[in-house]
């Protein structure tokens, strides 16, 4: 199996000395390619933190954040823009999408920072469009979207152009439940397709759509839950 | 999960269940068993003994009657409903399911238990609970996830059921565990129980 993720004793620590605060003590941990993560922990217990630095969004003030196979702490700015912009792609819960640029526009924006041709960024993000089944959407404007659309949008926006590392901080959390479920169901396909994504949610029903649950709490992770092998679904009728 | 109240309520459902499908054609048992386990999703075994202790039932209260004018073994005769089995059919659609009493189950009394013992460490209980509730969605949602949105309606309604009542365990167990945090947090005692100041 392909690693894409790794930690090894990453840590954030803010501050020093009485001040210090640490807002993700050393973890280690590896997400797989084809692997769905969901981090799962109340409010200030880290999870946005972890999301962060493996994004490259922040750095790792002990120990290594390794994404596809290289360490973000130790990427200079530009290397680092790279990264985020070919491999790693973000989903939050809302204000997703630029409100004056079409969704084709929008999904395009990462291809067209990192230089690539506007015809083959305007087919990319075609392409992307397709895969979250908005294809015939792509003139539209946010506006003009449902919510579940304009959270396929930035699904698409996330994925253009082949990149395998999804981070989704609670992507589902303005939807509705049928809704949300469609947006989970464009993370599975994106994993078993071979890909990976790490989900940070409150929600445990769509935490429930990843193969592997890791609960953090005070900035540690204290345990972590697959897939009971046998479910009971046999409800006798008494 | 949900033990404790579930026999009443199984008996509930499956008396009108079958009701239900004597109000489309006249059926023999079995073929009311299999009936009942397609339209409950596949998953809601039935066995024939409970099938014919129902109609039993339903035959004594003047709501189903036998078709069959020469006396036949259970196996082989027909029923149908009557139309005071169909009068309580349509008031059963017509009325929604109110529960008599909270359910008292187990995982509630546990929780309940060891915040009041004080020596027990709810946080890791929770924890333990909340990671098993977790491990059974994710099955769930495994199931879902290759279940077929148009021909498997049934199976997926039955799935959300399960799934929203799961998730609904999560979400007291989450706000069981913020209660208890904000008790040891405002006040250094350990266990609100013994937290006297």
């Amino acid at each position: 199996m392909t690693t894409l993720v790794q930690l090894e004793g990453a840590a954030r620590r803010f501050g020093s000395g009485h001040t210090e605060v640490t807002a993700l003590h050393p973890t280690s941990l590896s997400v797989e390619a084809g692997e769905l993560l969901a981090v799962m922990g109340p409010s200030g217990s880290g999870k946005t933190t972890l999301l962060s630095l493996v994004g490259g969004l922040d750095k790792p003030t002990e120990g290594r954040v390794v994404v596809a196979g290289q360490d973000v702490g130790s990427l200079k700015p530009r290397d680092l823009a790279i990264l985020r912009r070919r491999t790693v792609g973000y989903v939050f819960q809302d204000l997703n999408l630029l409100a004056g640029l079409t969704a084709r526009e929008n999904v395009a924006i990462p291809l067209e920072l990192d230089g690539r041709p506007l015809g083959e960024a305007r087919s990319l993000a075609n392409a992307a469009l397709d895969s979250v089944g908005l294809a015939s959407l792509g003139d539209r404007f946010p506006d003009d979207l449902s919510g579940g659309e304009q959270q396929r949008v930035a699904i698409a926006r996330a994925l253009v152009g082949g990149r395998q590392i999804l981070l989704a901080d609670e992507p589902t959390g303005a939807l509705d439940s049928i809704t949300g479920e469609s947006v989970m169901r464009l993370l599975r396909a994106h994993c078993d397709g071979g890909g990976t994504a790490i989900l940070v949610t409150h929600d445990a029903a769509h935490a429930a759509w990843a193969d592997r649950v890791v609960f953090l709490r005070d900035g540690r992770l204290v345990d972590e839950a697959r897939p009971a092998s046998n479910p009971d679904l046999s409800t006798t009728a008494a | 999960m949900y033990a404790a109240d579930n026999e009443a309520e199984g008996r509930v459902s499956v008396r009108y269940g079958l009701l239900a499908l004597l109000d489309e054609a006249p059926s023999h048992g079995y073929q009311l068993k299999t009936a009942f386990e397609r339209r409950t999703g596949g998953n809601w075994a039935l066995n024939i003994g409970q099938v014919y202790t129902t109609i039993q039932r339903l035959e004594r209260d003047g709501l189903v009657e036998s078709v069959d004018i020469e006396p036949a073994g259970d196996d082989r005769r027909e029923y149908r409903i009557t139309p005071a089995g169909r009068a309580q059919l349509s008031s059963w659609f017509d009325n929604p399911v109110v529960p008599e009493a909270p359910a008292r189950d187990e995982l509630t009394i546990k929780v309940l238990l060891a915040v009041a013992a004080g020596d027990i460490d709810v946080t890791a209980l929770l924890q333990r609970q909340r990671r098993a509730s977790i491990e059974q969605l994710q099955a769930y949602t495994q199931r879902k996830a290759k279940a077929d949105p148009k021909r498997d309606v049934a199976f997926l309604i039955l799935l959300d059921a399960l799934i929203f009542r799961t998730e609904a365990e999560i979400r007291w167990l989450d706000a069981s565990d913020a209660r208890i945090r904000s008790l040891s947090e405002r006040a250094p005692a350990q266990h609100p129980s013994k937290e006297t100041a």
